[in-house]
């Protein structure tokens, strides 16, 4: 391995690891505009450049290579490598690459959306000048579509090309390039194929810059005034790693999270917009009991005990819905309470997508499908006729706020039913023709574990707050299930449900939220 | 020097001179067969010791940059030659093309087969379309002839030769440029590690070459490396194809050995100054060399080592001669603004300084130049270029040499005639 040394600081790293990781992974920043690590480097921007002891010229960091160099070779006797990344030489470059970045830079931090999050007002204010030396008149272009919802502020534009090289390499898609050449240069989208690709939103992501937009959250709010919840998406069953960024009730925007395991450095259209769904569902916030054809609201008390006075009536003889759209506990929960037969409601599927750089979008649209298979114990794949045939007389339903067109079979089957609790937070087809509706989380506010398609078992973390008397799904079946079995556990929280789940399974043994963490792990202890 | 005879132009006024059959009574082809009689390797060490440097405007020895090839690839190898040629003053390579284009196949042949190349490419400058349909002929005379295509005069040695015309521009001549270009992408040059020799086009093994560069082996394989070297100065020897243009009386391209005099090309070989004028400045290597003052081009030879001790360098060996009557300012303007079309892009100080420079001198020129402009001038070009230290060799702060290809000549202007760049300041007027 060779040895490193990165101002005074001596370390071990990797053959091949590249001056700029090595310099990452040791807690020294060396700023960088075009270098991404899922993208070709090109070493462009000139911004990463390093003193390399031994070689005139300052070097691009991104593009120099750390390798065992042969012992008469080595610096001082011992090092492969001797680098500086903050002497005056080095900060002073940076200084003057700075300055040409800003030359025609607008300077309108004030009213950009990058600001706060934008690594050219961050470098410029640790390194770049205060006073602009340039008298002469700013290059001024307007700002243009390059596909329906990205918009490019060419005034802010650095030219990095992160997002060419990420049409070309990851998406494959090829839709974005630079136009012109030299101080005309500039990104641009092909006329006859705008930047419409399910993963045009990971281009605003990648922007160093404030010049790639979403058009979705352009101008809404700005960074710091917004919280942020690592969590899971919801959209498919890959389960890519999010942050959701959020202000009190509203989500305002969500972008991908880093995870190797499982989504790299980026997310579709499909998730990152997906929240938008729930901008204006009919949600259901109070527990209801449906009195001769109309609902009236109740406390959750009464309900708890009507739901579990129906339960007792039927004499087992009742059907449970699981949901390939709730978490691992509440389908968990749902098969413990519901001594029977269980089914689940029909799946979402559509194309699965697998782009060029091997990034993918399950064909299963709900985010878990394999956890709900794992741990409701068996889901009969044609309930409907075994509820006929075992005549079965009530059905609980854990409903997941899709508005599907149910089929015949599914009206008939409901219509025939002595009593159907729906379970849910959105007035969806299923709850207008419940007996009783119980008041459970909306997706950005509920908590819990779900396990995507490769086995991979992930934390979904709450960020909007609970809308008014709705509970948690998991906790509205503990407390029917109290309700039905007075010495029946009582969970203080959503871990011991886990830790009940784990102890059943043992594909999920020793799974907790502390073990999950921010990236998930293997079911089983591995990946599938 | 007298009793020089022209090396790679001796024949170029002879009628039909680009002809298979012209070259043939002259002794074409006969180094291809003898090449091809011996080991590759043979012929690599016969280049490394005629000391040949690329006459493409580097000067990289032509040898050793064959020495880079890795030796056991299963990739295939490429030849690429730089037909490109687009460094102002510089006319040297159309001429050869015009008239000596089987001396450049030969060569190119020569090269392929020394480093093992089966299909090999002439990258050509777009406007050179007169040149590109003589190489057409030149290339089907070669194939009907059996001097390409399957076992190369009765050899068993393969080699296919593609015209690739280029779409005009500049940066198209800096090699990984080229090569980009030649991939049918956009003519950005690749940043080096890796260099072509590794992974040049389709990320293969790849030499360019300049087409005078190839032009000289035919002559080395004849006469030898000892011959090569008996001509010029040591560290850079054999004959250069000099292009003096400018305030000349007789401008052309001027074949003489390397480290002649700078005073005998212009006065003698060029005829002197046009009107009788006074000698001003000269760019001895392309417009991307650093100009030289009347006096200190009256002083130099050309050669690789005497101009760089100069502060500017050989380069693409087109001598541009300015007189008294030119404008300096203007002339920095001319040029900066050439370097600011032709700038690619891609890095950050070459693309945003050109045009600062550019915006700058048009100020300057229109009278609105304000003292502190001029020494900006200098920090300018020393952020695009590099701290510019000959005896460090510190420059360089781009992903090709285009950098200093602007801030030399651009600086150069600065230094040596900064009193002509003052004059163009507006007088201080006070004001009551």
């Amino acid at each position: 391995m060779p040895l490193l040394k990165i101002d005074n600081k001596e370390v071990e790293i990797e053959n091949g690891t590249t001056v700029l990781q090595a310099a990452g992974a040791n807690g020294i920043e060396i700023p960088h505009y075009c270098y991404h690590p899922a993208l070709e480097i090109v070493g462009s921007c000139r911004m990463c450049l390093v003193q390399v002891e031994g070689v005139p010229k300052l070097q691009v960091s991104c593009n120099t290579i750390v390798t065992d160099v042969p012992k008469e070779r080595k610096v001082d006797g011992k090092y492969d490598m001797v680098v500086h990344t903050q002497n005056d030489l080095v900060v002073q470059e940076r200084k003057n690459i700075l300055e040409f970045l800003l030359l025609n830079h607008p300077l309108d931090c004030p009213v950009c959306d990058q600001a706060g999050e934008c690594y050219l007002q961050d470098y410029s204010f640790k390194f770049g000048s205060a006073h602009s030396r340039f008298d002469e008149e700013k290059r001024v272009r307007p700002n243009e579509y390059l596909g329906s919802q990205i918009v490019i502020n060419h005034n802010r534009c650095i030219l990095c090309s992160r997002c060419v090289r990420f049409t070309q390499e990851i998406s494959g898609s090829s839709e974005l390039f630079v136009e012109s050449r030299g101080y005309s240069s500039k990104i641009a989208a092909l006329e006859d194929k705008p930047l419409d690709n399910l993963l045009a939103g990971n281009v605003a992501d990648i922007c160093p810059v404030g010049a790639l937009l979403s058009t979705d959250y352009i101008h809404k709010n700005r960074i710091w005034n917004l919280k942020k919840q690592p969590s899971v998406c919801q959209d498919c069953s890959v389960g890519c790693n999010i942050d959701v960024f959020y202000q009190k009730d509203d989500i305002l925007r969500l972008t991908p999270r880093e995870n190797h395991d499982v989504n790299g450095y980026f997310m579709c259209d499909i998730g990152r917009y997906g929240f938008h769904r729930f901008d204006n569902i009919d949600r259901v916030v109070q527990p209801m009991v449906r009195n001769n054809g109309s609902f009236d609201f109740m406390g959750w008390k009464e309900a708890i005990e009507i739901t579990a006075e129906l339960l007792k009536g039927s004499n087992g003889k009742t059907a449970g819905i699981v949901s390939s759209f709730h978490t691992n506990e509440s389908n968990y929960l749902l098969g413990l309470t519901i001594d029977g037969l269980l089914g689940s409601l029909p799946p979402i599927k559509d194309e699965e997508i697998t782009y060029r750089s091997g990034f993918r979008i399950s064909s299963e649209r709900s985010p878990n499908l394999k956890g709900m298979n794992d741990v409701s114990g068996e889901i009969l794949e044609d309930i409907s006729s075994a509820i006929t045939s075992q005549s079965i007389r009530g059905i609980y339903i854990l409903d997941d706020g899709v508005d599907r067109e149910l089929d015949d079979s599914w009206k008939t089957l409901l219509d025939n039913m002595d009593f159907v609790i729906v379970q849910t937070y959105a007035m969806t087809e299923l709850a207008k023709l419940a007996k009783i509706v119980l008041p459970g989380l909306a997706p950005f506010e509920r908590e819990g574990t779900i396990t995507n398609d490769q086995g991979r078992v992930q934390w979904l973390r709450p960020s909007i707050p609970i809308k008014g008397e709705s509970k948690p799904d998991w906790e509205i079946l503990m407390l029917v299930r109290n309700a039905l079995q007075k010495d029946s556990e009582q969970f203080a929280d959503l871990g011991e449900v886990i830790k009940r789940m784990s102890d059943q399974f043992p594909d999920y043994a020793g799974v907790s939220l502390f073990k999950i963490g921010a990236m998930g792990i293997a079911v089983n202890g591995k990946n599938t | 020097m007298s009793g020089f005879r022209p090396v790679l132009t001796e024949y170029i006024q002879e009628k039909d001179c680009h002809t298979l059959s012209f070259y043939r009574s002259i002794g074409g082809y006969t180094a291809l067969e003898k090449v091809l009689k011996l080991d590759p390797i043979d012929v690599t060490l016969e280049v490394k010791n005629s000391n040949l440097r690329g006459r493409g405007g580097a000067g990289f020895p032509t040898g050793l940059k064959w020495g880079f090839l890795p030796k056991d690839t299963k990739k295939p190898k490429y030849l690429i030659n730089n037909a490109d040629e687009s460094e102002p003053g510089t006319f040297k390579d159309r001429l050869l093309m015009n008239k000596a284009p089987h001396q450049m196949l030969e060569g190119m042949i020569i090269a392929a087969y020394a480093i093992g190349c089966h299909t090999s490419f002439i990258y050509i400058r777009g406007e050179f379309y007169k040149e590109s349909k003589i190489l057409e002929q030149v290339l089907s005379e070669a194939y009907e002839n059996n001097i390409l295509g399957e076992n190369i005069l009765g050899s068993d040695y393969h080699l296919d030769v593609v015209i690739h015309r280029g779409a005009g521009a500049y940066i198209c001549g800096e090699e990984t440029g080229l090569i980009e270009s030649l991939e049918g992408k956009r003519g950005w040059p690749r940043i080096k590690p890796p260099f072509p020799a590794i992974e040049g086009y389709l990320q293969s093994p790849t030499i360019v070459n300049n087409v005078e560069t190839l032009s000289c082996l035919p002559h080395i394989i004849n006469r030898g490396a000892i011959w090569f070297n008996s001509i010029g100065p040591e560290k850079g020897p054999g004959p250069r194809l000099f292009c003096v243009s400018g305030r000349v009386n007789n401008p052309g391209v001027f074949e003489e050995p390397m480290g002649i005099s700078l005073e005998d090309l212009i006065f003698d070989r060029a005829g002197g100054i046009t009107d009788n004028k006074q000698l001003k400045a000269v760019f001895p290597g392309g417009s991307s060399s650093a100009i030289l003052t009347a006096d200190e081009a009256l002083d130099v030879n050309m050669d690789f080592e005497e101009l760089v001790e100069k502060k500017s360098m050989l380069g693409s060996a087109g001598v541009i001669v300015m007189d008294e009557t030119v404008d300096m300012v203007q002339a920095c303007l001319n040029i900066a603004r050439f370097y600011a079309h032709e700038s690619c892009g891609q890095c950050t100080p070459c693309r945003e300084g050109t045009a600062w420079l550019v915006k700058m001198l048009t100020r300057l020129v229109a009278g609105g130049g304000k003292p502190s402009d001029i020494d900006m001038i200098f920090e300018i070009t020393d952020n695009i270029g590099g701290l510019i230290d000959f005896s460090k060799g510190s420059f360089g702060k781009t992903i090709c040499p285009f950098g200093e290809a602007v801030a030399w000549p651009v600086r150069s202007f600065v230094e040596k005639f900064r009193n002509e760049f003052i004059e163009y300041l507006p007088q201080e007027r006070i004001v009551a």
